[in-house]
């Protein structure tokens, strides 16, 4: 696979003239907010890395510690991840059901209400005004319901597009954008609701919504777009459509079951911890089912491979699937978490799956996809970059913070005073830094691409009219 | 295996996902979560007021509990940190900040571990004032370095070469309020 200096003309790329100019402004603009949102919340990440191995830099009340560090996770997962996921499924809803997207300017208000959510949430934050330290739930009610009425309209445009399709089939991918359309919102409200959540009963309710926002949604919502888009580009069928399928069904009856593996020997009564600790591990069979099949897609396919930019990044978001997923439940086992739960282990764990899996992903539908759309391509090269940058960083990341995790974790098992497993982590914080710092360039990377794909003024050239392959 | 009429009907798809979902959100989440709070508090502890309860406002909108957590698990290197947490420990606290990481060491029964308000004023103006290698942030925004300390002023006792030169370090109102919330943290004696 070689990714710098390839030559990439491929004769299903030029923009497919079925799309209206409509759907394809939204789309875009879903890409282009999620990549603002993208260098703001990573950029926040970075200062969030560097004030743990120099406490005194940005000695400001708004940039603390403890403030930033929320920003960094909702920014990043309620802006960058779900709208760069979000705008591509609204897309993939419509091309698959053969028709264009039911209502652009809903996708719009959607996309809209969704921006002013993440920017009160982010003000908000800085400000020091939240619901305490209760994961990805800490905005305000009112910032919450913002945010859950974009996702209800959102969804209920891709609803009413699949119900409007030529085709008597959902395919596949629709199951899973659905899906996730259907989870989100009663999630959300569940999360919220304070009827049951006094006491250790929110703790009960953080555990679930934590876990299931990643297994429910972004999981959802990638392996969906996936089931589109690698078919797409390779030209070829899904290797197995019935595993995609098993996949769907498999994930909606395990996933729900783990939530309480993020509170092994807590209070939390053993009866949950130990069905989370059990389906951890029946986790595995959606999770080798979604990934075997997408990659085993790739059979065969090794001639397109070479020459898209975009197929590249598919492979490292499976790899990183399957390899976080495994992870996890290897974190869920008792013995295992004994050395590893409250350390930054954690802390790898979660951006070898946000980022590993659900930023690659969303990096190759947009750079598999938005070319076809715009009739407009990045500069291949800077593609190769974005992604030798963004792998480098993430490796360096995972690997250092995940080392700094094992090494808090014996010292604490040592029995030493707790002041040695801050002197061991500090010098691995560093090498977090540098693996963001390299993060952060490949996004500045990024945003160059986005902007060079999109789409121009109505009435310059079209490109030439493409083939309409029906591999969905 | 055969998945029926699924395939064509994206309203069945539909309606199946989200009372699937919903009948497990209530069996893993909503019920476990109304048996749990309804355990009681320890005998004797009653919910916190004034300066303490301030200081909890001020813990949250820190983000404190984002590196410091708040609960005992029953493994030996939990033992400095207390008894291990039972549910009615958490009955009084909304929301109970039980935490997922320990960037710092845990908080369950600091106010018994380190009673001196005098080390917690100097620890949250300077941390490394008095520990060096630690990584906290400085909360010095809830401080006023003044020439002289007032009549009433609480001062923190910082080492000279940790202060503005001449200066005297007296504490705002929410540090005040976060020592008396960090003493109130003491584990309440249960019955094993």
């Amino acid at each position: 696979m070689t990714l710098i200096g390839m030559q990439l003309r491929n004769p299903g790329l030029p923009a497919t003239t079925s799309v209206d100019p409509a759907t394809v402004r939204v789309t875009f603009e879903y890409v282009a907010c999620a990549t603002v949102w993208l260098l703001v919340g990573t950029v926040i990440g970075l200062i969030a890395s560097i004030k743990l191995h120099w406490p005194e830099f940005l000695p400001l009340a708004w940039l603390s510690f403890g403030r930033v560090r929320p920003v960094h996770t909702n920014t990043v997962l309620l802006g960058w991840s779900s709208l760069a996921l979000v705008g591509p499924a609204l897309y993939v809803v419509a091309r698959t059901s053969r028709v264009s997207l039911w209502s652009p300017r809903l996708a719009r208000l959607a996309l809209w209400l969704w921006n002013l959510a993440v920017l009160g949430g982010l003000v908000t934050l800085l400000a020091g005004v939240n619901r305490g330290p209760q994961e990805y739930r800490e905005w305000v009610w009112p910032l919450a319901v913002i945010m859950a009425a974009a996702v209800l309209i959102a969804g209920y445009v891709a609803y009413r597009t699949v119900a409007a399709r030529t085709l008597p089939e959902v395919y596949v991918s629709n199951w899973y954008i659905l899906g996730a359309f259907c989870y989100l919102p009663i999630l959300y409200v569940i999360s919220y609701l304070p009827f049951y959540q006094a006491g250790l009963g929110n703790t009960v309710v953080q555990g679930y919504y934590m876990h299931n926002a990643m297994g429910m949604w972004f999981t959802q919502l990638a392996l969906g777009v996936s089931y589109y888009a690698i078919p797409r580009l390779l030209g070829r069928p899904i290797y197995s459509y019935a595993l995609g399928v098993l996949g769907f069904w498999t994930n909606l009856l395990f996933y729900p079951l783990i939530g309480a593996h993020h509170f092994i020997f807590s209070p939390v009564p053993w009866w949950l911890q130990s069905v989370a600790i059990l389906f951890s591990v029946g986790m595995m069979v959606p999770v080798w089912a979604g990934t075997g099949n997408l990659l085993l897609t790739f059979k065969g396919g090794g001639a397109a491979l070479r020459r898209s930019y975009a197929l590249p990044f598919f492979i490292v978001g499976l790899i990183g699937y399957a390899f976080s997923s495994t992870q996890g439940t290897i974190e869920a086992f008792r013995s295992a978490n004994i050395y590893w739960h409250f350390t930054n282990f954690t802390v790898g764990h979660s951006h070898a799956a946000m980022y590993g899996f659900i930023a690659f992903i969303a990096w190759g539908v947009v750079y598999g996809l938005v070319p076809r759309l715009t009739g407009h391509e990045p500069n291949p090269l800077a593609v190769g970059v974005h992604f030798w940058l963004a792998l480098v960083g993430v490796l360096t990341y995972v690997i250092s913070i995940s080392t700094a995790g094992v090494l808090q974790g014996f010292s604490w098992v040592a029995g030493q005073s707790f002041i040695a497993s801050v002197i061991a982590a500090e010098p691995l914080w560093l090498w977090r830094t540098i693996g963001g710092l390299l993060m952060v360039g490949s996004h500045v990377v990024f945003a160059v691409n986005v902007w060079s794909m999109r789409p121009r003024a109505v009435g310059a050239p079209a490109p030439a009219p493409g083939m309409v392959r029906s591999t969905a | 295996m055969s998945f029926g009429g699924l395939h064509t009907d994206h309203r069945a798809i539909v309606v199946a996902a989200i009372i699937v979902f919903f009948v497990l959100s209530l069996v893993m989440a909503v019920l476990p979560a109304l048996r749990q709070q309804a355990f009681p508090a320890p005998p004797g502890v009653t919910p916190r007021t004034g300066d303490a309860e301030r200081g909890r406002q001020v813990y949250m909108r820190e983000g404190c509990g984002f590196c410091h957590t708040q609960f005992v698990r029953d493994l030996p290197m939990d033992r400095p940190y207390g008894r291990a947490s039972q549910p009615g420990d958490f009955a009084l606290e909304n929301p109970p900040m039980l935490g997922t990481q320990r960037t710092g060491p845990d908080l369950t029964d600091v106010g018994t571990r380190q009673p001196s308000d005098a080390w917690h004023l100097i620890h949250l103006y300077d941390p490394r004032a008095v520990v060096p290698q630690s990584v906290m942030p400085a909360y010095r925004w809830y401080f006023e370095e003044k020439d002289q300390a007032g009549p009433g002023d609480v001062v923190a006792a910082v080492p000279p070469d940790r202060a503005p030169p001449g200066k005297v370090i007296v504490a705002g109102p929410e540090a005040k309020a976060l020592v008396a919330y960090l003493l109130s943290l003491k584990q309440a004696k249960v019955a094993p």
